[in-house]
């Protein structure tokens, strides 16, 4: 499949991205009053408001009409789906990231719940000791060493790293859809975005209850649960020291009225 | 070498018995919470909001170390504030924690709270590692980081599923002020914590 054929959103996020790295690569040295890890803040909450916007009138709606109509074994089945689908994807980096028995078990998985579990709709390998994992090739690249560079907030896409984003054409390219005819692959991926907000009703019902600025909320969540992923749930404990240690170098000035 | 191996045995058994000690008194408050927190889940249906309140803001009041929090969260602005100030964001802070719990944690489906071990850290800081069990859905990690003031054992810190709710709300805390300076800050926690109460 050419780029051409790609879906609309695809194309914008492969641009956006491609943007997004030269501009997060030219403004990580900036220091001062913004946040370390957020340099290019003032563009991502302007891409964090129109995701929102659109989350809010568009897909959110569509969400909850889903699950009002869809049973929940069904959407089960089709998270299962989807999930198998892009699964090759977490085999590959299994193995990038040294984790060979892992990645023999996932390799299993993909293989049992393919078959047994008719086309991944059902995920049979669970209950017998194979529990899925998440890998990316960002996880992959941190493994190796590589620095997390700036938080992005991408259109559709939502939050991100520019080490994040390099998991962008793997998971693209080792997912079976990619080669699907457009014919298929159009309503497929809409009932995928649609069951994928469907899935997260709960976390950002959780984040509006609880946030008093949703934008820093996101960020600060994102880029943690990317570290506890990385470290497959186990950080080092050393890490949780640094605010209580750290000298007062935060960010934000107090003006008190 | 005998007496190496006899060294090694009094250190095993001075070290095991350190931590048995320890253990036990670190772990109090998160166990503490954790029988709150089933006690307001199960009581949900049956208990109004404001006696389910006074039964957590009594375990928060005597388990959470709410004075460091508070100047943790607000980082290099906390020096600015004065002490009235400073007074008045930890008791809005206080009540935003319990109401919090009280409103988040208000359904019993067969949950339960196990604590898994406990890890050093600096300064005499512990970290107290444990896991809601869910019947239908996947365990969610949820950790503690304790430390002794003065005579207790007390959180200052809670994590869940890797995401830390002090660096979450420092940052988030900080955003707010930048934009609205202090008052605004109080101001979004008074909001939130009657629509916390509204629900």
């Amino acid at each position: 499949m050419s780029f051409i054929n790609l879906p609309t959103y695809l194309k914008l996020t492969v641009v956006s991205v491609v943007f997004l790295l030269f501009t997060g690569c030219a403004t990580t040295q900036i220091e001062g009053e913004v946040n370390n890890d957020d340099p290019i803040e003032s563009t991502n909450r302007v891409f964090f408001n129109v995701n929102e916007t659109l989350d809010k009138h568009l897909i959110r709606p569509a969400a909850e009409a889903y699950v009002s109509v869809t049973p929940t074994p069904v959407r089960t089945g089709i998270t299962n789906f989807f999930s198998n689908l892009g699964y090759l994807n977490v085999i590959l980096n299994d193995f990038l990231q040294g984790k060979f028995n892992q990645g023999i078990t996932d390799s299993l998985r993909f293989l049992y719940n393919s078959t047994f579990g008719i086309a991944g709709f059902f995920d049979v390998s669970t209950g017998i000791g194979m529990p899925a994992n998440d890998e990316d090739f960002g996880q992959t690249l941190a493994v190796w060493g590589v620095d997390k560079g700036s938080y992005l907030y991408l259109p559709l896409l939502g939050p991100n790293t520019v080490r994040d984003t390099t998991n962008v054409a793997p998971s693209i390219l080792l997912n079976p859809l990619f080669y699907a005819s457009s014919i298929i692959l159009f309503p497929l991926n809409a009932v995928n975005a649609i069951n994928t907000r469907a899935n997260l009703l709960e976390a950002s019902n959780i984040r509006d209850e609880a946030a008093l600025d949703p934008y820093s909320f996101t960020r600060e969540a994102f880029l943690q649960q990317r570290e506890f992923l990385i470290y497959d749930g186990n950080p080092p404990v050393s890490g949780y020291d640094d605010i209580f240690d750290q000298d007062d170098d935060e960010e934000g000035v107090l003006v008190i009225e | 070498m005998r007496r190496l191996l006899l060294l090694l045995f009094f250190l095993t058994i001075s070290e095991t018995y350190a931590n048995d000690i320890d253990e036990a008194a670190i772990s109090a408050p998160v166990i503490e919470l954790h029988d709150a927190l089933l006690v307001n889940m199960q009581t949900a249906e049956s208990v109004n909001f404001s006696d389910r309140y006074m039964k957590i803001e009594e375990v928060i009041n005597r388990r959470f170390d709410t004075p460091l929090i508070a100047k943790v969260i607000l980082g290099r602005n906390w020096k600015s504030l004065d002490q009235q100030s400073q007074e008045r964001f930890i008791d809005l802070f206080n009540q935003l924690t319990i109401t919090t719990y009280v409103s988040r944690f208000d359904s019993f489906n067969d949950q339960s709270f196990n604590i898994t071990s406990i890890e050093p850290m600096k300064k005499n800081r512990f970290l107290v590692k444990s896991k809601i069990e869910r019947k239908d859905d996947e365990a969610v990690s949820l950790d503690y980081i304790v430390h002794e003031n003065g005579t207790a054992w007390k959180i200052i810190s809670v994590i869940a599923n890797g995401v830390n709710d002090l660096s979450l709300k420092r940052a988030e805390y900080a955003a707010v002020i930048k934009d609205s300076q202090f008052s605004g800050l109080l101001t979004n926690i008074e909001t939130k914590i009657a629509e916390l109460k509204a629900q």
